[in-house]
């Protein structure tokens, strides 16, 4: 896998220089299917380090544990890795990071080695440096090396764990990503509502909003540099675009009709937005810098909460002209819209999977709401969440989980949880707050 | 927040006056005072509130006259039923007769819509109340419209116990 300096922009402002980078081998197996794959047993030793020196964010020695440890708390979270007992094995010296004893680390079962070192430079930043090793053939399979401030440290561990995570499961990256959402404090009839932004793991949560006005439903845009948001500010219903490195915020567009759910489309460039013109609430698109919005559907039902196919050519959406609320599919031009949704209840809140194939949704079938997935074509409807008030799905980068809203029966919080898009164990995902209104960031590359 | 209304109608009304969220519907009066009849920038008759009165008691009374300052709907509705007609002409009247009040028509959908869609429901069912009091001849700049979406679930008590109040739309004195 090559990851290519200039991609590591993502984050603007942030300075995770590439230093160097191969693909030894990458090209000589098809990627595994992701979800037949057994896990893999693989070695995640505590990195090396040349020399103990102390940093801004700790000395070196302490950055190598931690390092490690969020490799493996990464890999973890999937269900394609078991982590072994390095503890059994002693911990690499400096230069077996680069030269690393293979019988130690098959005679602990591992079929797959992390190891890396972390050193101060003499500019006050860190080199991190990562390799990942085939432990049964003995041979490299790929490294990578990161120029990085201190603090910016768990950024190269995502890195690292990314490697490893793509290299085994052919998935795209997931774990370099950032999660956006609404912070909610107060009571119930006034609540305190606050756009805030984490890391996947929780870690380097800001809050980019101050909580004077009720917000909702953000959305990254595919470059994760602004959020699309629902917003109350100054009473009225309108959509705004939040900066999130200089926090910077603006409406979209100027006073006039009320909107509100948006969503970006792949290329950044055009969001789709719910708007009310004379009673009457339909689909638009508009120029992500403002501007006209051009008319998308026309029907006299509710047309709302827009999700973009990621080659942009399609628009998912529901509507109420059947007289429930139901998902269609359309050209992004407003054309062929066409209903998708048959199982049976209220559906709501699509998002197109980062693939394509797929569309999540939220649906109301008598008591319950959960979570379920269908194909974009509504073929293979089945629901992945229990309930009973789970609701607004969003793709993990690699499509391989969602995270959604989940109210907890017992405290009768909402909070953000997320589920493997095949089904299975949900796992909750710690905030510091009551969380509604996920959107896990778009693809990094 | 509970205020007195001494005069409006001879009687004392002590009514919950929080308009902006859900309350008991209050149960219909009948309608001791003749309203209605008034034009827009004619002089309030004697039976209008007094126009320098504090919202709340504004509010109270809008209730108090029209029986309720909330008319509710069904899940994914939005038509007005009979009910909420008679309500809704009850407020037009008393609109009339109070001809300096503004509202806003403040719309919900339910705790189980999405997110996108509660906000959807409750802009139409504001619409669907603001066109039928424009049809009952409230001029239509007196009337601006929000919807809350699930923002504001509001909650009815019965007896210890307390349930959503769910979709409705609220005329709320500006």
């Amino acid at each position: 896998m090559i990851i290519r300096a200039s991609s590591l922009g993502g984050r603007a402002g942030l300075a995770v220089a590439l230093l160097f980078s191969t693909a030894a081998g990458a090209q000589d197996r098809p990627a595994p299917d992701p979800d037949s794959a057994a896990a893999v047993v693989i070695a995640i030793p505590p990195l090396a380090t040349a020399k103990k020196v102390d940093t801004d964010a700790g000395d070196t020695w302490t950055l190598a544990n931690q390092i490690s440890d969020l490799i493996v708390a990464d890999l973890k979270s999937t269900s394609s890795f078991i982590i072994a007992n390095a503890k059994a094995v002693r911990i690499p010296s400096y230069p077996e990071v680069t030269a690393p004893s293979y019988p130690q680390w098959r005679s602990v079962g591992a079929k797959l080695l992390v190891s890396g070192f972390v050193n101060a430079r003499s500019d006050g930043r860190l080199t991190i440096g990562c390799y990942l090793y085939d432990v049964q053939a003995g041979r490299e399979l790929d490294r990578q090396g990161f120029a990085v401030t201190p603090t910016e440290w768990r950024r190269a561990a995502h890195k690292c764990a990314d490697a490893a995570y793509t290299r085994v499961t052919g998935r795209a990256p997931t774990f370099d990503s950032r999660i956006a959402y609404v912070a909610r404090s107060g009571t119930d009839e006034q609540p305190v509502k606050r756009l805030a932004v984490m890391d996947f793991d929780g870690a380097n949560h800001v809050y980019l909003t101050d909580g004077a006005a009720i917000v909702l439903t953000p959305r990254w845009s595919p470059k994760g540099d602004r959020i699309a948001y629902t917003s109350f500010e100054g009473g009225r219903l309108h959509v705004r675009i939040a900066d999130v490195d200089t926090k910077a915020d603006r409406p979209l567009l100027p006073v006039g009709d009320d909107s509100f759910a948006p969503a970006f489309a792949p290329d950044g460039r055009t969001i789709a937005l719910s708007m009310s013109v004379g009673g009457n609430i339909d689909l638009f698109a508009v120029d992500s810098g403002g501007g006209i919005p051009r008319r998308l559907t026309t029907a006299p039902s509710i047309e709302t909460g827009p999700s973009y196919s990621p080659d942009g050519k399609r628009i998912a959406f529901t509507s109420d002209r059947s007289g429930s609320p139901q998902i269609y599919v359309m050209d992004s031009d407003g054309s062929n819209q066409r209903r998708i949704s048959f199982g049976g209840g209220d559906y709501g809140s699509a998002a197109w999977s980062p693939d394509g194939d797929k569309i999540a949704f939220t649906r109301r079938d008598g008591p319950l709401i959960r979570i379920g997935i269908m194909s974009a074509d509504g073929s293979g409807d089945r629901i992945v969440s229990a309930g009973p008030d789970d609701e607004q799905p969003s793709w993990s980068p690699d499509g391989s989980r969602l995270l959604f809203q989940r109210l907890d029966p017992g405290s009768r919080r909402t909070l953000l949880a997320m589920v493997p898009a095949r089904g299975g164990e949900v796992r909750t995902v710690i905030t510091p707050q009551s969380a509604a209104d996920p959107s896990w960031a778009e693809t990094q590359e | 927040m509970n205020c007195k209304l001494p005069i409006l109608f001879g009687v004392s009304l002590t009514i919950a006056a929080s308009a902006a969220s859900a309350q008991i519907p209050w149960p219909r009066l009948p309608v001791i005072f003749p309203l209605g009849g008034s034009q827009p920038g004619s002089p309030p008759p004697p039976g209008a509130a007094p126009v320098t009165a504090p919202p709340a008691a504004l509010q109270a009374a809008l209730a108090a006259s029209a029986g309720s300052d909330t008319v509710y709907f069904s899940a994914n509705g939005f038509t007005l039923d009979s009910n909420a007609a008679a309500t809704l002409t009850a407020q037009a009247r008393w609109l009339l007769t109070n001809a300096m009040v503004r509202v806003r028509l403040e719309g919900h959908g339910d705790s189980t819509d999405t997110r996108d869609y509660a906000l959807a429901i409750g802009e139409r069912r504001a619409d669907s109340v603001r066109d039928f009091l424009v049809a009952q001849g409230i001029a239509p700049e007196r009337i601006s419209v929000l919807s809350w979406g699930k923002e504001r679930p509001g909650s009815i008590r019965i007896g210890a116990s307390s349930v959503a109040a769910g979709p409705r739309v609220v005329t709320v004195i500006q």
